[in-house]
C-alpha cells in the first residue's frame, strides 16, 4: 500500500469537499423497484413448504421454575416430526449473552421467564410441528419470583441468577466535581422520579431464520440479522464449527429497530442447530406472538433525578439514579445502562455531576436495544427536569436550554471535550424560530376550557458509535469490474433504513467519479470484510467510512493512471460524467470504460478495501470519568399536542425535528427516518403497553391487543431543520441518524401535555387512563 | 379432503386442488409462488396480506383458499403489466414511501383501489382509507405523499409510465 | 379481533395456518343452509366474513367439525327501504353500510359505528350480521341497534322468529340463538320526526376495538326530552342499554347542566372490567363523558333535520 491510500490522508482529503455531485441529494434508493412490485425477497420468502423442516418453538409458561423433566414420547409419535431438541443437543456451547454470560439459547436447568424457550420441534410438515410442540411436556417445579425491579435489587432470598448472588447485573457511575458544591450554588432544586415502559418494535417481518447444511460441515444461514459477522460467531458457538464455516445472508428485512440485532443471531442459532443435528435444510419463522412473548424489549426503567440550577439559569448540578428493568437475562442491558448513564445529562453543561445506573434482573422478557437504546427515557427525565427548572426560575424553557447547551470546547458529564461538530445550540434557535415557539407557548400556557393545546421541546444527545471507547471499526470492499461497473461488498445490512441502497451507493458513485447506476451493492454479508452492525445509526456515519475508504484508494489509483495516459499531474483530473479529463482542458479526456480497460491491462488493481480503525480514548470505570464517544449526533424536536381533559386523550397535531447530525448525504432517506422514528416514538408514548399478569407474562402478545399508530393517528411531521456539524471521521462529515427523531419524541410529547394540563408529566405512557388520572389529581390538588 | 378449485389469478386461469381449512395467503406464497403479499399479524390487523378479490381489497391471511373459486384474484404481482408500473408504484418509488418494504405491497394495492374508487381524495380520506394497513418505518408521511402524486398523475392521464426492471 | 389469549395456548397455534380440520360447505340458498344447520348446527360454525371466526379458528379457541360458507348466499346480502323501516341482509358487509345513503341519513348512529369500525379490507369482509353473532361486548354495530330499536330476524328449518336486540345478547360470545339458526337479517323502524342519534368509541388507536363506546337516541320537544335511548358497549358482558339513566332523563328540560348530572346514573348500569384495553375506573368514568357527548350531538342532528 502506498502511502497515498493512508485513510487518514484520504478522509481529510475528501472532507474539504465544498461541491458534490450526488451527496447531498435526495437520490432514489436502489431497492424502491423490486419493493413497489413486490419483488424483494425476505427471509420467508425462500421457505419451501416439504422440502425443508419448519421449526415450532416450545416455550416455558412459568415465570421461574426447576425443569425436572421433558417427556418427548408423544411427540416424536406424530408424524413426519424429525425430532424434538433441549439443551442437552447442542454440540457447541448453550451460551448466547452479549455483555455477560448469563444466557442460554434454550432454558438449561430452569426457566427464567415465561416465553423462554424450551424446546424445539421439527417436522416435514409445518402443521404436524405445530401439533407435537403441544405434546411435549414439561414437568416444572415453580420457584418463587421477583418482577419488581426495586424489590428484585433487595430481595437476596429470590435470585434470578443464583450464581450472581443478587439481582443486581451491572453498576454503572459517572462521577464530576461535587455534587454538594453545586446544589450549595443552585438557588432553585427540582426533585422527581420518573417511570417509562417497555416497547415492542413491531417490525413488520417477525424473526426468521433458514439454515442449509452444505457438505464438509458447512452452512449457510438466510437469516433476519443486524450484523451478520456476529450471526455467524453466536451461530458457530451454538453448534461448534469454527466462523469460517459458515457463511451468513441477511437479505431484505422487514425492518429491524435495534431488535433483529440481539434476536436475530438468536433465531440462525436455532435454526442452524436443527440443520446441524438433522442433516436437513431447517427453517424457523416466529410467529407474532412468539416474537412479542420472547424477543427483547426496549426498557423500562424508574430514574430518580435532582437537578440544581442558580438565578441566572446556569445548571450547576445533577444527581441521577437509573433503574433498568433488564428481565431474566442481562443480553445487551449492560451496554444500554452505560448508554443511559453517560447521556443522563442531557446535551448540556453540567459542572457537578453523580449518576449511577443499575441493571436489575427480574423474572420478565429481557430488555434490549431498541432504536435509541437507554436515551429516550433518560433525556425524557433530563427534559423533564429542565421544564420543571424553567418554571421555577420562571425562565421560558427554550431560553433555559440555550443558555446551558454545550458547545464547541464544552466538557461533558464525563470531562470529555468536544472541540467540534457541536451544533446542537444552533439547531434549538432555528427550531424555536420555525416552530413559532414563544407565540405559541404563552397563547397554551394560559389555555383552559375542555380541549387544551400545548407545546413542548425534547432536546437530545447520542453518542456515535460504541460507548466508552469500546473498539469500532469499518471496513468495505469496492470492486470496479472490468466492464466499468462498481460493485460495493459491506456488512452494512438492509432493513429498511437504506443505507446501503442509497447513502453507500452516492459516496461510492461521488468519490470514484462513476455515474451512481453503475454502483451496486452487496449488503448484509459474511463474504464482505467484517463492518461491524448496522445498529446505533451507524450505518452510514460508521459503515459507510468503508466504503468511503476504499473508493478513495481506488479514486488515487485512478487518477494516477489517468494523468499519465493524458500527459499530466494526478491533482489535475477530474472523473465525472462518464469520463476522466483534465481539469484545465476538459477536451482531453478518456472515457470512464476505456480509463477501467488501461487498468486492467496495465496491472493497476481495480479492487480496494477500506478498513478504519477509529481513534478512541478510555473510559476509567473507577473514576467515572473519560473518553465516551468519538461524537455526538444532535436532535430536538417540538411537539403540539390537543388533550381532551374530559378523558384524558391526547392527540399529537404536528412535530418539528431538527438535527445536528453533520453532513446529510440523502435529505430524502434522512428525512424518512426522521418522520418514522418520530411516529414510533409518538406511539409509545401513546398507545403502546404491555400488559403483564402476576406472573409476569406478557397478557396482550399480538397485534389486536397491543397497538402501534395507524397513518390516521399519525400527526403531521414537519421539514426537519438541519445544521451540518461536520464530524472529520464520518464520510464527508455525516453522523448518525437512524435513531435520532425517537430520542426526544417522548420528552417533548410529554412536556407538550404538561404545559397543556399545567403539570409536569413523569411517567409514561400517556394513554387516556394515565392522563385522566394526572387530570383528576390535579383537581384534587387544587380543592 | 381436497377440493378442487379453479380462479383467475392476475389474468390468468388457475385450477389446484386445496385443504378447507387451506388460507389464500399461504396458497398463494407455497403453492403458486407470489410472495408478495406477507404475514404480518395473521390476525387482520395489519394489511400486509392484502389482494383484491374480484377488486376489492380483502385480506389473504382470513379467507379461505375454496372461497375464491369462480372468482378473480390480483396481488401486487398482478398490478405492472408487461413491467409497465402503475402511477401508484411510480410514486411510491417517487415520493420515497418504500422502506422496509414489507407493507409497501399491501399499500400499493389499497392505493391503488382507492384512486379507482376516488380520483380526487384529500389527505383525510387517504389516510381513512388506508388506516388497516400499518407500516412501523415511514410515519406514513410519504406514503400518502404517494397516494396524492398518484391521483394528480392519473387525473393528468399519463397513468402508465415505462420504467425498465 | 379476539380477546387476550392465555400464555399457556401459546403452544397451540401459529396464526399462519388454521390447525383446525373440517367438512366444508357452501350453500347458495338459505335453506340450503339451514338444512345443514338443523343437521350440524350444534358442531357447526356459520363463516360469513370470516374476520372473527377464522381468528379464532387459528388460536383453537373454536374448533368447528363443519363450517358452512354462506358467503354465497345472494338473498341475505341487502339493504331496503320499505318506507317505514329499513331491512338490512345478514351478510351486507360493513363496506356497504358506508357507501348506503340510507344508513347514513336515517340512521347516523349507526354510520357513525360503520366509520370507526375496522379498516377498509375488514369492512369489505365483515358483515353486520357477523358482527352482532359473534356477540363481543366491544361489537360496534350493537349500541346503534340497539338505541335504534332495531330487531333481529332470526330462521331455522322451523320456520322464524323475530327478537328485538336488546334480547339477543347473553354474554361474550353468547346469543340466545338456537345450535339450528341463522341471523337472516335487521330490521331498523325509521327514527320518529325530529329525532336524532349518535355513537362514540374510545379506543387506543383508530383500528382498536373500544374501550368503550356509546349511542343515544334523542328526542327533544318544548325544550324536553320526550324520548331518550342510550347503549353502552365494552362495559359489560354483553353491550347494554341503560333504562334507570333513560328514566331520569325523560320529561326533564334539555339542559347541558341537567345532562350532565342525570347521565352520571349510567356508572350504576354497567360494569366494567379491567383488560389489556383498559380499566374499569377509567371505563366508568368515562361511559358518563361519551352519552353526554353523545346526547349533544344527537340533538344538534334532531334540530338539523
Amino acid at each position: 500500500m502506498s502511502s497515498s491510500e493512508d485513510p487518514y490522508a484520504l478522509m481529510e482529503k475528501w472532507l474539504k469537499a465544498k461541491e458534490f455531485l450526488v451527496v447531498g441529494k435526495g437520490v432514489r434508493r436502489a431497492d424502491a423497484l423490486e419493493k413497489a412490485m413486490g419483488q424483494a425477497r425476505f427471509v420467508e420468502d425462500f421457505y419451501m413448504p416439504g422440502h425443508m423442516l419448519f421449526i415450532k418453538q416450545v416455550l416455558s409458561t412459568e415465570p421461574h421454575a426447576r425443569i425436572l423433566g421433558i417427556d418427548a414420547s408423544k411427540a416424536l409419535e406424530v408424524p413426519s416430526v424429525e425430532g424434538v431438541f433441549t439443551a442437552k443437543d447442542i454440540p457447541g456451547e448453550n451460551q448466547v449473552g452479549y455483555a455477560l454470560p448469563d444466557q442460554p439459547l434454550i432454558a438449561e436447568g430452569k426457566v427464567r421467564f415465561a416465553g423462554e424457550l424450551v424446546a424445539l420441534v421439527a417436522a416435514k410438515d409445518f402443521d404436524k410441528a405445530i401439533e407435537a410442540a403441544e405434546k411435549v411436556k414439561i414437568m416444572y417445579d415453580p420457584l418463587p419470583y421477583v418482577l419488581d425491579p426495586l424489590e428484585a435489587m433487595e430481595r437476596k432470598d429470590i435470585l434470578v441468577h443464583g450464581e450472581v448472588g443478587s439481582n443486581i447485573a451491572f453498576r454503572t457511575k459517572v462521577r464530576k466535581g461535587d455534587i454538594e458544591e453545586g446544589f450549595s450554588k443552585s438557588d432553585v432544586i427540582v426533585e422527581n422520579e420518573y417511570r417509562t415502559h417497555h416497547q415492542d418494535h413491531v417490525y413488520l417481518e417477525t424473526e426468521g431464520a433458514l439454515a442449509l447444511p452444505e457438505l464438509g460441515d458447512r452452512l449457510t444461514v438466510i437469516s433476519a440479522g443486524q450484523y451478520p459477522h456476529l450471526v455467524r460467531a453466536i451461530v458457530a458457538r451454538v453448534v461448534g464449527l469454527p466462523e469460517s464455516n459458515i457463511k451468513v445472508i441477511i437479505p431484505y428485512m422487514g425492518g429491524g429497530f435495534g431488535g433483529k440485532d440481539d434476536e436475530g443471531p438468536l433465531v440462525a442459532a436455532k435454526a442452524a442447530l436443527i440443520a446441524k443435528l438433522t442433516g436437513k435444510p431447517s427453517f424457523l419463522m416466529y410467529t407474532r406472538d412468539e416474537s412479542m412473548l420472547m424477543h427483547p424489549k426496549r426498557e423500562a426503567t424508574i430514574i430518580k433525578y435532582k437537578s440544581g440550577a442558580s438565578r441566572d439559569g446556569k445548571l450547576q448540578a445533577i444527581e441521577v439514579k437509573i433503574i433498568h428493568d433488564t428481565g431474566a437475562y442481562s443480553n445487551r442491558g449492560p451496554f444500554i445502562l452505560w448508554r443511559a448513564t453517560v447521556h443522563a445529562s442531557g446535551p448540556y453543561r453540567v459542572p457537578h455531576a453523580k449518576v449511577d445506573g443499575y441493571c436489575i434482573y427480574t423474572n420478565k422478557v429481557y430488555q434490549g436495544s431498541y432504536r435509541g437504546f437507554g436515551n429516550p427515557s433518560v433525556q425524557f427525565a433530563a427534559e423533564a427536569q429542565m421544564d420543571s427548572l424553567a418554571r421555577k426560575l420562571g425562565i421560558d424553557p427554550v431560553e433555559l436550554r440555550l443558555k446551558n447547551l454545550l458547545r464547541p470546547g464544552d466538557l461533558t458529564i464525563t470531562g470529555q471535550q468536544l472541540n467540534e461538530s457541536v451544533g446542537v445550540a444552533d439547531a434549538v434557535a432555528k427550531l424555536a424560530k420555525v416552530s413559532e415557539w414563544s407565540s405559541k407557548i404563552k397563547a397554551y400556557s394560559s389555555s383552559n376550557g375542555r380541549y387544551r393545546r400545548g407545546i413542548g421541546i425534547g432536546v437530545a444527545w447520542h453518542g456515535i458509535s460504541t460507548s466508552r471507547g469500546v473498539p469500532d471499526w469499518s471496513n468495505a470492499l469496492v470492486k470496479i469490474e472490468k466492464d466499468g461497473s462498481v460493485s460495493v461488498h459491506t456488512g452494512i445490512v438492509e432493513m429498511g433504513q437504506g443505507s446501503p441502497v442509497s447513502s453507500h451507493r452516492q459516496i461510492a458513485s461521488e468519490i470514484l467519479g462513476a455515474p451512481l447506476d453503475v454502483v451496486t451493492v452487496d449488503f448484509g454479508t459474511t463474504d464482505a470484510p467484517d463492518t461491524g452492525a448496522t445498529h446505533a445509526s451507524r450505518g452510514t456515519s460508521i459503515g459507510a467510512i468503508g466504503v468511503y475508504v476504499a473508493a478513495a484508494k481506488l479514486r488515487e489509483r485512478l487518477n494516477k493512471l489517468a494523468s499519465e495516459l493524458l500527459g499530466t499531474s494526478p491533482d489535475e483530473i477530474e472523473i465525472k460524467d462518464g469520463k476522466a479529463y483534465l481539469r484545465s482542458n476538459p477536451e482531453k479526456y478518456i472515457s470512464w470504460k476505456e480509463l477501467i480497460k488501461e487498468a486492467y491491462s496495465r496491472g493497476v488493481e481495480m479492487s480496494a478495501t477500506g478498513y478504519f480503525f477509529l481513534p478512541k480514548g478510555k473510559f476509567n470505570d473507577e473514576a467515572g470519568q473519560g473518553y465516551a464517544y468519538p461524537a455526538f449526533s444532535y436532535v430536538a424536536m417540538v411537539a403540539e399536542v390537543e388533550v381532551d381533559t374530559y378523558t384524558g386523550k391526547v392527540r399529537v397535531l404536528r412535530i418539528w425535528p431538527a438535527l445536528a447530525a453533520g453532513r446529510i448525504i440523502n435529505p430524502t432517506q434522512v428525512e424518512g427516518q426522521v418522520e418514522g422514528a418520530a411516529v414510533q416514538g409518538m406511539g409509545y408514548v401513546l398507545m403502546e403497553q404491555f400488559v403483564f399478569d402476576n406472573k409476569g407474562r406478557i397478557l396482550n402478545p399480538n397485534l389486536t391487543d397491543y397497538v402501534v399508530p395507524t397513518a390516521l393517528d399519525a400527526p403531521e411531521i414537519m421539514r426537519p431543520v438541519y445544521v451540518e456539524d461536520i464530524f472529520k471521521y464520518g464520510p464527508f462529515g455525516a453522523k448518525g441518524v437512524g435513531e435520532m427523531a425517537l430520542i426526544p419524541a417522548p420528552a417533548a410529547i410529554a412536556n407538550a401535555v404538561s404545559n397543556a394540563l399545567g403539570v409536569q408529566v413523569t411517567k409514561l405512557p400517556l394513554t387516556p387512563e394515565n392522563v385522566y388520572f394526572l387530570i383528576k389529581e390535579k383537581m384534587g390538588k387544587k380543592a | 379432503m381436497k377440493i378442487p378449485i379453479h380462479f383467475i389469478l392476475n389474468g390468468e386461469e388457475v385450477s389446484v386442488e386445496v385443504e378447507p381449512n387451506e388460507l389464500l395467503l399461504n396458497l398463494l406464497r407455497e403453492k403458486l409462488g407470489l410472495t408478495g403479499p406477507k404475514y404480518v399479524c395473521g390476525i387482520g390487523e395489519c394489511g400486509a396480506c392484502t389482494v383484491l378479490l374480484d377488486g376489492e381489497p380483502v385480506l389473504s391471511c382470513l379467507t379461505l383458499a375454496v372461497d375464491v373459486d369462480g372468482h378473480e384474484v390480483t396481488t401486487i404481482e398482478g398490478l405492472a403489466k408487461d413491467n409497465e408500473l402503475t402511477a401508484v408504484q411510480k410514486a411510491f418509488i417517487e415520493e420515497a414511501a418504500v422502506q422496509c418494504g414489507y407493507c409497501t405491497p399491501g399499500f400499493i394495492i389499497m392505493i391503488d383501489k382507492l384512486l379507482k374508487e376516488n380520483p380526487n381524495p384529500t389527505e383525510e380520506e387517504i389516510r381513512e382509507y388506508i388506516r388497516g394497513n400499518l407500516c412501523r418505518c415511514t410515519g406514513y408521511v410519504n406514503i400518502v405523499k404517494a397516494a396524492l402524486k398518484a391521483a394528480e398523475e392519473l387525473r393528468k392521464n399519463t397513468s402508465l409510465i415505462k420504467i425498465k426492471k | 379481533m379476539v380477546e387476550a389469549v392465555k400464555l399457556s395456548r401459546h403452544n397451540l397455534f401459529n396464526t399462519h395456518i388454521i390447525p383446525v380440520n373440517f367438512k366444508y360447505f357452501a350453500p347458495k340458498t338459505l335453506n340450503e343452509a339451514l338444512e345443514l344447520l338443523d343437521k350440524y348446527g350444534k358442531e357447526a360454525k356459520i363463516l360469513a366474513g370470516g374476520t372473527d371466526l377464522l381468528v379464532k379458528m387459528k388460536m383453537r379457541l373454536v374448533e368447528p367439525k363443519y363450517i358452512i360458507n354462506i358467503k354465497g348466499i345472494r338473498e341475505l346480502n341487502f339493504i331496503k327501504d320499505e318506507g317505514n323501516q329499513v331491512r338490512i341482509g345478514a351478510l351486507t358487509r360493513w363496506r356497504q353500510l358506508e357507501k348506503s345513503e340510507l344508513i347514513k341519513n336515517f340512521f347516523p348512529s349507526l354510520y357513525d359505528a360503520v366509520k370507526v369500525m375496522g379498516g377498509t379490507q375488514i369492512r369489505n369482509m365483515a358483515t353486520v350480521g357477523g358482527n352482532l353473532c359473534n356477540a363481543s361486548p366491544a361489537a360496534d354495530s350493537a349500541p346503534p341497534l340497539m338505541v335504534l330499536n332495531a330487531k333481529l330476524v332470526l330462521a331455522s328449518k322451523k320456520g322464524e322468529r323475530e327478537i328485538p336486540i336488546t334480547q339477543f345478547f347473553k354474554g361474550p360470545g353468547k346469543t340466545v340463538m338456537e345450535p339450528d339458526e341463522l341471523l337472516k337479517e335487521i330490521t331498523i323502524p325509521k327514527p320518529e320526526e325530529g329525532s336524532g342519534s349518535a355513537f362514540i368509541k374510545v379506543a387506543r388507536t383508530s383500528m382498536d376495538l373500544a374501550k368503550i363506546s356509546a349511542a343515544t337516541a334523542l328526542k327533544v320537544e318544548d325544550r324536553k326530552i320526550v324520548m331518550v335511548r342510550i347503549a353502552i358497549g365494552s362495559a359489560a358482558p354483553t353491550p347494554v342499554r341503560t333504562p334507570k339513566t333513560e328514566e331520569a332523563l325523560i320529561g326533564q328540560p334539555f339542559r347541558p347542566s341537567i345532562i350532565r348530572e342525570k347521565v352520571k346514573l349510567v356508572v350504576n348500569e354497567i360494569s366494567p372490567i379491567d383488560d389489556v384495553r383498559s380499566t374499569a375506573f377509567y371505563r366508568k368514568e368515562v361511559s358518563k363523558i361519551i352519552v353526554e357527548d353523545a346526547l349533544l350531538i344527537s340533538y344538534e342532528r334532531a334540530s338539523r333535520r
